[in-house]
Parts: structure tokens; C-alpha cells; sequence
């Protein structure tokens, strides 16, 4: 059942969002941008005032010393030097008494001449003269010699150059309006599938059911708006023809029990049979209110929740670096890569038991339980004093993330059905990677300005709030028992899929390496070197932004294509190298963009690989599939991959101090690219061998 | 005569006792200074130094007055004090009393004893140190010639030069490795250097033909002339200086008597008096702060005295870079108005 | 009071622009306070550097720190100079004040950390902060390289506050205004692009009223075609199928009451 069409419906709204959005923020940076301008105008003619004095003291002493004014040497070199060390100052000069230039650097001569001359009588004593020329401000002070006046030192600064010292403000508020966009994207997205399509979905299921004749649910929407008013409209519409059935029965049972007549008595128990044949009401006395899950119901907290931990996303290795290190035992680069690797060893922690106990107590109270430690870590991480205790915290913090995000999975795949489990988890990574995109953006913003503790706390927020929507949410939706796990088959004896050579390969040259790659290159190495590169927080954060943007786009396609032509395991192999080249682009050139081109890669190599390596699980452990379940199998791989999860930082913080920075750059990215080349060898045999099917006779 | 000198010496001996500023019942660090050939700059600035730091010294000063016979006896002498720290003048002094780094003999030179030497022409080449880095031993000091490197880029930093003069008194070596310098960096730089040494008769350099020299060198068409360290000149500074600025050739002068006192027009030189302050503030290091002689580096002040000639500057209308003007000490007579 | 759908988009919509305004509001004014009180420090550098050279001068001539009178003279005239500055002081390596623009601070000490970026070797300039002044420091290094005490510049902190106060605040005011004609905008456009999916409801509640109100069926089906032609066949199919129910009901009552009488 389709109102209007809702995609074209969010879409008008998207529009409405970037309508009601950019033009605002545009005109009130230009707005900003004018009145920073004229608030920064005094200060520049103070700062022109000191430095001419100090040069007017500078030419009068060397004037003194019985140098004429026109004859000093080496102006323009001792110009250049105060020009560069004031890079407000546009130009500097001086003329004769009769306003001739004398020396000049910094501007052209022929724009300046004419206004100096005109000026040259009105100087003679004063103490300064100010004048307006083109975009400059020129001020002009007197040089005196024994015999009175000999000329002025002109300095100038252009009104331009505060425009373009405040442009990279331009840089900050672009990050917040895009940031802003794709919050305001994800919360239509919610508005419109919460209040519309998502009721519309049930009164589609119910008129779907009731234009065969069967009236025994209505949808079960609580609203007081339109649709709200449509459901009431449509529920009473419902009522009424219930409420005539109600009647005719009841009328019919009076008939059928009071009449003496057994023949009539009969007869109407043929009609109640006839209306019961042709329509289907509701067993019970009233017609039942149908509710259901929706996938997308989760989207919008699980957005929220991803934004609050990719906060730290930029900055956790550089907010590491600089707490103090109490133990020794370890070098400072693996103290700093301690925090990611306990992050990330949190996170496996909590998907192996998240998973587990999903099924027994259910998504909503996962979700609740994984908020306490989400929250707990956040906040804690913010006040660690040593790089130990934020280590623990970090790792506490992994363990709520992994059990909020198993519990939106597992949310996601019951409200799925096998038909649209896919646009359901589509809809998960589209979330989870677009809340990256923000997080980590508006993080290197918002670290740069208030700091690393308080970042943490605004996430710690930010959890709280996901959880509080979250809760509202699934209590407006029956929380019918998760059903007991299907009996997928028996996890005992697992450990021998190890046996299947293609898995294991799977594993330790294709998840492992990209994982290594992920934590050991992205998550610590990135920052640190963009860091110790001069670069800001919010410059390295609008850096590492490209990762998850490239991977956005990327997978799109990648998935399409995968799905058109079936080239998994290519994919896989292709994405594997992709990201080991990129890495290994900081070896051959200097600067920042060979670490762009590395994300790029790298971001491009994740996306084309990631969903082919699920999806090839169930060809090439068919047999497992079948034998302990797909749903154990995939765990047992994403458990497996956290181990390269854990093991990049660590290794990265080993290579530092015996290569340096760069030089561990080069040994992450050789150890990606030689285990892909592994994997790419030994994948061109994944069709060889006996054939797949036939291996089941053999196990 | 031997003993009368000591005699002399004996009598001139004298001590000069600072009061302790902060801890009144602190004891004087005792230093034993040697001297070559009296008392001067670097030694003023050695002693300036810990007044005005309120460091409490005993100074006990012997001047060899050239006579390199008196040294073994200061050798003996201070280690009979018992001093805490002895300080060595020039070359002579340092190499005879704390002998080379290869040829140290406790019997005759001071070894027990933390020493800083001073006006050392060349610490490394006269084997005082294996290099200027560390000492290696229990010895610590400073240099105080500019390098010829450092001389050249302040020399093109007044003018580009492009044939460069020098006059020098053939019998002095200082003079021929000056030379030998010049060239390899005029080389390197593009400059060519004319030189012109004086003549000699009888083994002895003839004052009077210096001014023929400059005129020579003039009419050769050189640019600018450069006054090596060289002690003949620096005696005959005037006629030298004076010829060059009647040929109206600017001159850089390596040491600072023809710049301060003669007409010189400009010259680069690290000062006798920060030398010896220096040497006093490493000194402090042994003494005060207890750090160890072999870890302090053998180097030169940090700053250059850089020092123009104002008079001269005018005479030829040859003017200093602003950027030069504003580094530099000016020296100006006294009729001109100074800022 | 109700919430409308267009009522919850243009409240989400004005949330996120109001919170985007003012994120990027605190942004810009703290990126803008950085600019000024970096240029602003830049100018006190300056003056504080001409003093350090010149006292650096006097020092290469071998006079001692606590020798130079004429360093007083000028930081006095400095600081008449510019009303703006809170006081100038030299100070040796120990921290005793030797020459300051108040001359009744002189022999007294600094802070401590006014000491500690003096054992620093770098010799680089620092900047010193409290609640209501800054400062910036310049190290005084002899000849020898040896930092023997420092120029400190002390001036007002809150240079934005109190300069550009006023004015920042009617640009706030300003900007207050554009989210406010922009929220009204919002309230509108959102009503306009929520107004096809308000008169598709109107009209099948509308269907839904006529084929099933009390009125004969025969109306509602004159007046269904044209607004059934809107909604997919779904919707007309349940709307006859319910009418059909209802109709059918009714006959089978009427049936039953048949029965009924019959007996």
C-alpha cells in the first residue's frame, strides 16, 4: 500500500532538508565572515603601527649614521625578512620627501606612485597618515634626519588577508552542515518511515487481507496525526463490518438456539456458514490489531550510537599519546596502540557472548545491557589519567558496542524475513557507515575546540540518548519472545572447519590482513603520522573521513556487481592488493597525499571485499553450512577476524620505533599486500580440487 | 734572572676574593689562572663573568710573560694549592701545562685538576683535544677564531666580492693557511683572490712596502681587501688600513684592533672578552652544576660581534645592508651625532 | 495540541537547523577569537622582540643584565605607546624583576612558572596565560647562548569580549533572525510537501465514509470512481469487498429475519 509514493516522498523532503539547511548557513557565514572582517581591521592598523615604528627607529639610525635615505642598501633583503615573520603585512616601502619610492616590496610600484605623491606635501610632521588604496591600507610614518624630514616608511597590509586567514572556517562549517545533512537525512528517514510508510506498510497488509474478504486484524497504529486519523477512520470502517458480522451471528445463534423450528434453525446455520465462507473475521469477538517489527525501526538509534563511538575516532591514538605512562614495560608506541588493540579485543569479547545471549534474552534487553558499559566506558574513557586505565575503559566501551550492535543485528534479522534480510542489513551498514562519515568528522571538529575528554563525554551523551530512543521504540512493539534459536545444527566439532582448506585461507589471508590493515593502519598509524605532520584535528579528521566515504560508494557498487557476476572470490583478491598497494603509497612519495591515496585505497579495497567475504561463506563451506549452521559459521569468521583486529595496532606500535614512522607505513602496507598475494594465489585454485558437492561424500 | 722573574711574579701575585651572595659560609671556588702575556680582555671577561653570576671565586693568576720556561713551575704550583678548577691562556700555556691528548703525564702536567683553556687557536689541530666535540678527558675550553667560512658569507653579506686582496707577512704561517682558505672557498663562491705579500729582507717583513702592496692590489682591480690575524699587520694596523682607504678599497679585518682602532671598514670577530666569559660559563658548569669536563662541547661564542666603521663607511660611501646595520656594533668618531 | 505529520518534519527539520547554527556559530566565533588573539599576540611579540634585541645587543657588548638603565627607558615609552598594555618586565634567570614598566615591581619575583620555559634550551618565545591577562616571554640569551633572564609583555586577556563584544552579539541576533524566517519557511514548505500524502488520506477516508457511511451504497459508488482512480487497485478492491461484507451482511440479516418471522 503506497500513499504517495515514499520514496519520492522522502526524497521531496531531502530536498526540503538541503533547502532549509544551506541557504541559512550560507548567509550567515557570509554575514560572520563580514563582521569578523571589520572586527579585525583595528587591530591589523595597530599591528602596522608597531611594526613601522620599529622600522622608522631602524632607517633613522642608519639616516644618523650620515647614510643618505636613498642610498641604504639591502632594504628590500631586510623587508623580505620582516615580511615573512608578518605575514598580515602586505608590503612594505619608502619614499623620498617628495613622495617618490624609493624601495618597495610587496606590491607593484605603479599602483602605489600617484597616491604618494599626492600625499607627499600633507606628510611634512605629522605622526602617521592612513590611506585607503584599492584593497590595501597604507600607512605612511615620517623618517627625520638632523635636517627634519626625509622620507616615510610605507606599510601596507591588504583587507584580503583576513578574508583568507578566516576561510578555513569555511573548512569547519562545511564538515558540520554535510555532517548536519546526513543527521537530518537519518532523522526524515526515521520521521518518514515511523509515521508513514511504516504504518501504511500494516494498512497495505490489512486491506491486502481484507480485499479477499478476510476483516480479522486492523493495523494497530497509535498516531495522532493524518495517519493517525486515516488508521482511526479506517479502524472504525473495520469496527463496522465487524460489528454487522458480530450482529448477524449473534442474531443467527438466537435463531439457531431459541427457534423451534429446526428446519430455519438449520437454514441460518447455513447462511452463518455461507458469510463465514466468503469472509474470515476474527475468532475471538473483535478484530485483532496487527503490529509488526520494521528493521528500519532501529536505524535511526543505531546511527546515533555508531556517530557517539566514531567521535574518538581521529584523535584516540593522539589523546593516548599524550596521557602519561606510568609502566615502562612496554615501548610508548605499543602504549599507544594499546587502547585500539583492547578496544577491539573488547569487541570480540562482546560479539562471541552478545550473540550467545541474544537469542536467550532478546534484542531489546541486549541492547540495555550493552548501553551500561557503552555509557560507563565513554565517560570513563574522558577521565583515564593514565593510558592504562583507558585501555580497561576502552575495552569496556568495545564490549557495550559489540553487544548494542549484535542486539540491532539480531533486532534487524527477525523483523526480516529471507526476502528483504538483505535490504535490512543494507540498511544496517548504511547507517553504521554514515554515522562514521559524521562522527569521526564532527569529532576532529569538536576535539580541536573543547578537547579530548570532554569529546568523550558529548559521546557518552550521545550513547545515552540512542539508548533512550531505542527504549521507546521497541516498547512500542510487542516484544514477542524471541523465538528459540532454529535448530541450526550442533556447534560442537566446529573447530574442524579448519579442515576446509578454502576457509582457513578465507581467514588468515583475505578478513585477518584487511582487519590488520583497518586498526593497525587506519585507526593507529593515520592519525599519529597526520599529527606529527603539523596537520589539525580537524584537517586529520576530514582525512580519515574519505575511508568510510570511498567505502560508502564503493560497496554500493561492488555489491551489484558481485551479485551480477557472481566474482567473489576475485573481488576479495582485487580489494586484498587494492589495500596493500595503498598502504605501501607512503613509501614512494613524501607528503600527505600518498596517506589520502592510502585511505582511498583502502577504503575502496574494504568495500569491495567486505560483503563478497560473507557472501562466499556459504559456497565454499557448504558442507559446514549445512552441518553446524550458516549463522556459526559466519560468527566463527568475524570472531577469527577481530584476531587481525587486535594484532594491527600492536603491530604497528612494533615496527615504529625499529623503522620509524614511515617505515612502519611500509611494513603494515608489505604485510597486507603479501599476505593478499597469498590469498590471491591460492584463491585462483578455489575451483579446483573435488568438486564442492561431492566433498560432503568425503567428510 | 729565572728567579728574580719569579720573584716579580711572586710579588705581583694577588687574590681576589668575591663575596658569596647567596649563602655567606660558602667557600670560594679556587681557580688557578695562567696567563701568557698578561692581564687582558679575555681574562677580564673570565673574572666579569662570576661577578656578575654572584659566583664566590679566589682567583690565583700567574703570568708566564712568554716565557714558556715558567710553565712547569705553575704546573707544580697549583697542584701544591690544591685548587679547585685552573684556567689556560693561548696555545703555549695549555698544550705545555695540560699536555696533548696523546702525551699526558701526570708527573708533568695537570691531570687530577678540572682545566678550561682559552684562546686556543686551533684546540683540535694542536691536539688539545681529538675533537671539538668532547675533550675526552678532564679538560674543557672554547675556541675563538671565526671560521674562514663564516668570515666569507659575512664579508659577501656587506658586497658581493668578486677578486678579493690580501696583503700578509709571508712569514707567518696563520697567514699562508688564511690564504689557502680563502682560495678554496673563493672556489667554491666565485671570487678570485689576489694575494700580496710583503716584502722581506733579512728575514724581516719591510713596513714600507705595504702601501705599495695595496696600490698593487688596487690596480689589479680588486674589490675588497681582507686583514688576516696576523701580527705584523696588526702592528702596522694605520699604514695598512689608511693605504687601503686612500685606494678607496673597503677592508674586512679578521681581528677587531683594525676595525676599533684603526681604518678598517668592517670586520666579523668573536670578542677576547665573551671568549673569556664563555670559558668562565663552562667554568660554572664543572663547578656549580658538577657536570663532568668531557661533556661539554669545545665551540665559540654563539654570537658574532660584528663590527662597522662608521667613518670609513662614509669616506668610501660604501653602505652597510640595513640587515647588517641592525646586527652590527658601529664605531663612530665622536663629532658624529649617534642615535 | 496534535502532531501533524508536517508539524513533526518542520519540528526535526528546525531542530537540526537550529543546532547546526549553533554549532557552526560557536565554531566560527571560537575560530575567529583564535585569529584575533593570535594577531594580537603577534603585535605584543613584536614589540617584546624589538626589546629583546635591543637588550641582546648591549649584552654582546659584554654589560651585564642588571647594567642596562636604558632597557627602563624603554620599556616605559613602550608602554605609553599603547594604553593597552599591562606592564613590561625584564627578569633575570633566577627570577628577580630588574627593569619593569611599574617601577615599584622592581627587585620583586615572578611566578615560578614564569621560570620554567627559561630551562628550556630552545630559547623559544612562550606565552603565558591567567584569568585576565596573557602574556608573551621572549628569552634573553647572551653571547655565550645562555638564556640569562627574559622579556615578558603582559595584556589584557578577552581582547574579542571587550572590543567586539557588542558587535557579536547583533550578528547572534542576526542569525537568530535567519533561523527564525527559516523555521517559518520550513513550517510552510514542509506543510507543502506533506500535502499530497494529507489529501490522498482525506481521500480515501473520504471512500472509505461513502461506501460504508450510512448513506446508500449507490452514492458512494457514483463518487468513488474518480477518487479511487488515485490510490492502487489494493484500496478500491477492499473498499468494495468491505461494502460487499456489509451488503452481504445485511441480506443475510434480512434473511435471517425472514426466518425469524417465518416462524
Amino acid at each position: 500500500m503506497r500513499l504517495d509514493s515514499s520514496r519520492s516522498l522522502l526524497i521531496r523532503l531531502l530536498m526540503l532538508a538541503v533547502l532549509v539547511l544551506v541557504p541559512p548557513m550560507g548567509l550567515a557565514s557570509f554575514m560572520a565572515l563580514d563582521r569578523f572582517e571589520q572586527g579585525m581591521n583595528p587591530e591589523l592598523d595597530r599591528k602596522a603601527a608597531a611594526v613601522g615604528r620599529d622600522l622608522v627607529v631602524q632607517v633613522e639610525r642608519a639616516v644618523a649614521y650620515g647614510i643618505p635615505v636613498e642610498k641604504l642598501v639591502g632594504v628590500d633583503e631586510f623587508f623580505a625578512q620582516v615580511l615573512s615573520g608578518n605575514p598580515e603585512i602586505r608590503y612594505l616601502g619608502i619614499t623620498g620627501t617628495d613622495g617618490t619610492i624609493l624601495f618597495l616590496r610587496g606590491a607593484l610600484g605603479g599602483q602605489l606612485a600617484d597616491h604618494y605623491r599626492e600625499q607627499a606635501g600633507s606628510l611634512s610632521d605629522k605622526d602617521g597618515a592612513t590611506l585607503q588604496i584599492g584593497d590595501f591600507v597604507d600607512l605612511a610614518l615620517p623618517v627625520k634626519g638632523r635636517s627634519g624630514l626625509v622620507g616615510s616608511v610605507h606599510v601596507g597590509f591588504d583587507q584580503g588577508y583576513i578574508s583568507s586567514r578566516l576561510f578555513s572556517i569555511f573548512y569547519d562549517i562545511a564538515v558540520v552542515l554535510g555532517a548536519s545533512l546526513i543527521v537530518a537525512f537519518e532523522i526524515l528517514l526515521f520521521v518518514v518511515v515511523f509515521n508513514v510508510s511504516g504504518p501504511m506498510k500494516l494498512v497495505a497488509e490489512v486491506i491486502g487481507q481484507g480485499r479477499k474478504g478476510d476483516f480479522s486484524h486492523m493495523p494497530g497504529i497509535r498516531a495522532d496525526d493524518e495517519v493517525g486519523h486515516f488508521a482511526r477512520v479506517f479502524n472504525a470502517s473495520m469496527r463496522k463490518v465487524d460489528s454487522a458480522y458480530r450482529g448477524l451471528m449473534a442474531y443467527i445463534d438466537e435463531v439457531r438456539t431459541g427457534h423451534f423450528d429446526r428446519g430455519a434453525a438449520e437454514r441460518a446455520g447455513d447462511i452463518a456458514d455461507r458469510v463465514k465462507f466468503l469472509f474470515r473475521f476474527d475468532a475471538s469477538g473483535a478484530p485483532g490489531f496487527l503490529r509488526e517489527k520494521l528493521s528500519s525501526d532501529v536505524r535511526l538509534p543505531l546511527f546515533l550510537f555508531v556517530f557517539a563511538e566514531e567521535i574518538s575516532r581521529s584523535f584516540l591514538p593522539l589523546f593516548a599519546q599524550s596521557l602519561p605512562r606510568r609502566m615502562t614495560l612496554l615501548t610508548p608506541e605499543l602504549m599507544i596502540a594499546l587502547p585500539i588493540a583492547v578496544f577491539m579485543a573488547g569487541i570480540a569479547l562482546g560479539s562471541l557472548w552478545g550473540g550467545a545471549v541474544t537469542e536467550r534474552l532478546g534484542s531489546r534487553r541486549v541492547f540495555q545491557i550493552g548501553l551500561v558499559p557503552a555509557v560507563l566506558g565513554c565517560l570513563m574513557s574522558g577521565l583515564s589519567q593514565s593510558v592504562i586505565e583507558l585501555s580497561l575503559w576502552r575495552g569496556i566501551t568495545g564490549l557495550g558496542y559489540a553487544l548494542v550492535t549484535v542486539a540491532c543485528q539480531g533486532y534487524i534479522s527477525k523483523a526480516t524475513n529471507d526476502g528483504n534480510r538483505a535490504t535490512g542489513l543494507g540498511s544496517y551498514v548504511g547507517a553504521v557507515l554514515s554515522a562514521a562519515l559524521c562522527g569521526t568528522a564532527i569529532g576532529g571538529v569538536m576535539a580541536d575546540r573543547i578537547g579530548f575528554a570532554p569529546s568523550f563525554f558529548v559521546s557518552a551523551g550521545l550513547v545515552v540518548v540512542s539508548g533512550l530512543l531505542l527504549g521507546y521504540l521497541l516498547e512500542k512493539v510487542p516484544t514477542s519472545p524471541d523465538l528459540p534459536p532454529a535448530a541450526e545444527g550442533d556447534p560442537k566439532g566446529l573447530s574442524r572447519i579448519f579442515l576446509n582448506w578454502r576457509f582457513t585461507v578465507l581467514v588468515l589471508f583475505a578478513a585477518i590482513p584487511a582487519k590488520i590493515a583497518l586498526t593497525g593502519y587506519f585507526f593507529f598509524l593515520v592519525p599519529l603520522v597526520l599529527w606529527g605532520t603539523e596537520h589539525t584535528l580537524p584537517e586529520i579528521a576530514r582525512i580519515m573521513v574519505l575511508y568510510p566515504l570511498v567505502m560508502l560508494v564503493v560497496s554500493y557498487y561492488a555489491t551489484r556487481f558481485a551479485d551480477q557476476w557472481g566474482w567473489r572470490v576475485g573481488q576479495i583478491a582485487v580489494g586484498g592488493i587494492l589495500g596493500g598497494v595503498g598502504i605501501l603509497l607512503a613509501a614512494l612519495f613524501d607528503g600527505t597525499w600518498p596517506l589520502m591515496l592510502g585511505i582511498v585505497f583502502l577504503g575502496a579495497a574494504h568495500g569491495m571485499s567486505a560483503s563478497p567475504q560473507l557472501a562466499l561463506i556459504p559456497d565454499i563451506c557448504w558442507v559446514e553450512c549445512q552441518h553446524y549452521g550458516r549463522t556459526q559459521v559466519l560468527a566463527l569468521l568475524r570472531t577469527l577476524e577481530r584476531i587481525g583486529s587486535v594484532v594491527g595496532p600492536l603491530l604497528a606500535a612494533v615496527f615504529w620505533p625499529l623503522w620509524g614512522a614511515e617505515g612502519a607505513i611500509v611494513a603494515i602496507g608489505s604485510v597486507v599486500l603479501g599476505m593478499a598475494a597469498v590469498f590471491a594465489m591460492l584463491a585462483g585454485r578455489y575451483g579446483d580440487g573435488p568438486h564442492l558437492e561431492s566433498e560432503e561424500g568425503a567428510q | 734572572m729565572n728567579r728574580r722573574g719569579f720573584l716579580g711574579l711572586a710579588s705581583a701575585l694577588a687574590l681576589w676574593t668575591l663575596p658569596a651572595a647567596a649563602d655567606p659560609v660558602q667557600k670560594p671556588f679556587r681557580i688557578y689562572m695562567a696567563l701568557w702575556r698578561g692581564w687582558e680582555d679575555a681574562a677580564q671577561g673570565f673574572k666579569d663573568y662570576f661577578t656578575n653570576q654572584n659566583i664566590p671565586v679566589e682567583l690565583i693568576i700567574r703570568d708566564a710573560g712568554q716565557d714558556r720556561s715558567k710553565l712547569p713551575e705553575f704546573v707544580a704550583e697549583a697542584k701544591q694549592l690544591g685548587v679547585d678548577l685552573v684556567f689556560t691562556w693561548g696555545t703555549t700555556v695549555t698544550v705545555d701545562m695540560l699536555g696533548t691528548y696523546d702525551k699526558v703525564d701526570p708527573a708533568k702536567h695537570i691531570t687530577d685538576i678540572p682545566a678550561v683553556f682559552a684562546i686556543v687557536s686551533q684546540p683540535d689541530g694542536a691536539k688539545v683535544v681529538p675533537d671539538l666535540s668532547s675533550s675526552r678527558r678532564n679538560i674543557a675550553g672554547t675556541s675563538y677564531l671565526v671560521p674562514m667560512e663564516t668570515q666569507v658569507n659575512l664579508l659577501q653579506s656587506y658586497r658581493p666580492v668578486r677578486r678579493l686582496g690580501m696583503v700578509y707577512n709571508p712569514l707567518e704561517k696563520n697567514s699562508l693557511v688564511a690564504a689557502d682558505e680563502l682560495r678554496a672557498l673563493g672556489r667554491r663562491d666565485g671570487f678570485e683572490l689576489v694575494v700580496a705579500p710583503v716584502d722581506v729582507v733579512d728575514g724581516k717583513p719591510v713596513v714600507a712596502s705595504i702601501a705599495p702592496k695595496v696600490a698593487g692590489l688596487k690596480q689589479a682591480g680588486v674589490d675588497f681587501l681582507y686583514i688576516p690575524p696576523d701580527t705584523f699587520l696588526n702592528v702596522n694596523r694605520d699604514i695598512l688600513t689608511g693605504a687601503a682607504l686612500a685606494e678607496k678599497i673597503p677592508s674586512f679585518a679578521a681581528a677587531e684592533n683594525p676595525v676599533l682602532f684603526s681604518k678598517a671598514m668592517f670586520g666579523g670577530v668573536y670578542r677576547y672578552y665573551t671568549v673569556g666569559q664563555l670559558t668562565a660559563y663552562k667554568a660554572e658548569q664543572i663547578l656549580v652544576h658538577r657536570k663532568a669536563p668531557a661533556d661539554l662541547p669545545i665551540e665559540p661564542p654563539k654570537r658574532l660581534s660584528i663590527i662597522i666603521n662608521m667613518p670609513v663607511v662614509r669616506a668610501l660611501e660604501i653602505y652597510p645592508p640595513m640587515g647588517l646595520l641592525g646586527l652590527a656594533e658601529v664605531v663612530d668618531t665622536p663629532e658624529e651625532p649617534r642615535q | 495540541m496534535s502532531w501533524s505529520l508536517s508539524r513533526k518534519v518542520s519540528a526535526a527539520l528546525i531542530a537540526i537547523l537550529a543546532s547546526t547554527m549553533l554549532l557552526t556559530a560557536l565554531f566560527g566565533f571560537y575560530r575567529f577569537e583564535d585569529e584575533v588573539s593570535s594577531l594580537v599576540r603577534s603585535r605584543y611579540s613584536f614589540v617584546a622582540f624589538t626589546i629583546k634585541k635591543r637588550v641582546e645587543d648591549s649584552l654582546n657588548l659584554g654589560f651585564a643584565l642588571r647594567q642596562l638603565r636604558q632597557v627602563q627607558d624603554a620599556i616605559e615609552l613602550e608602554k605609553t605607546r599603547d594604553e593597552q598594555i599591562v606592564g613590561i618586565e625584564i627578569y633575570d634567570s633566577r627570577g628577580e624583576i630588574l627593569f619593569n614598566s611599574d617601577r615599584g615591581r622592581i627587585g620583586a619575583s615572578v611566578p615560578d612558572e614564569w621560570l620554567q620555559p627559561l630551562a628550556e634550551p630552545t630559547g623559544q618565545p612562550f606565552a603565558l596565560m591567567d584569568e585576565d591577562s596573557h602574556a608573551v616571554g621572549l628569552p634573553l640569551v647572551n653571547s655565550l647562548g645562555k638564556v640569562e633572564g627574559a622579556v615578558v609583555l603582559v595584556y589584557p586577556a578577552g581582547y574579542v569580549e571587550r572590543e567586539l563584544g557588542g558587535a557579536l552579539w547583533r550578528l547572534a541576533g542576526q542569525m537568530a533572525g535567519i533561523v527564525v524566517v527559516f523555521a517559518v519557511l520550513t513550517i510552510l514548505a514542509a506543510s507543502v510537501a506533506l500535502s499530497p500524502v494529507r489529501r490522498r488520506l482525506a481521500a480515501m477516508e473520504a471512500a472509505l465514509n461513502t461506501a460504508l457511511g450510512d448513506t446508500p451504497a449507490a452514492d458512494g459508488s457514483a463518487a468513488a470512481p474518480e477518487v479511487n482512480a488515485e490510490f492502487d487497485g489494493n484500496f478500491g478492491e477492499f473498499v468494495a469487498k468491505a461494502r460487499e461484507a456489509l451488503e452481504h451482511i445485511k441480506l443475510s440479516t434480512e434473511e435471517v429475519e425472514r426466518l425469524d418471522r417465518l416462524a
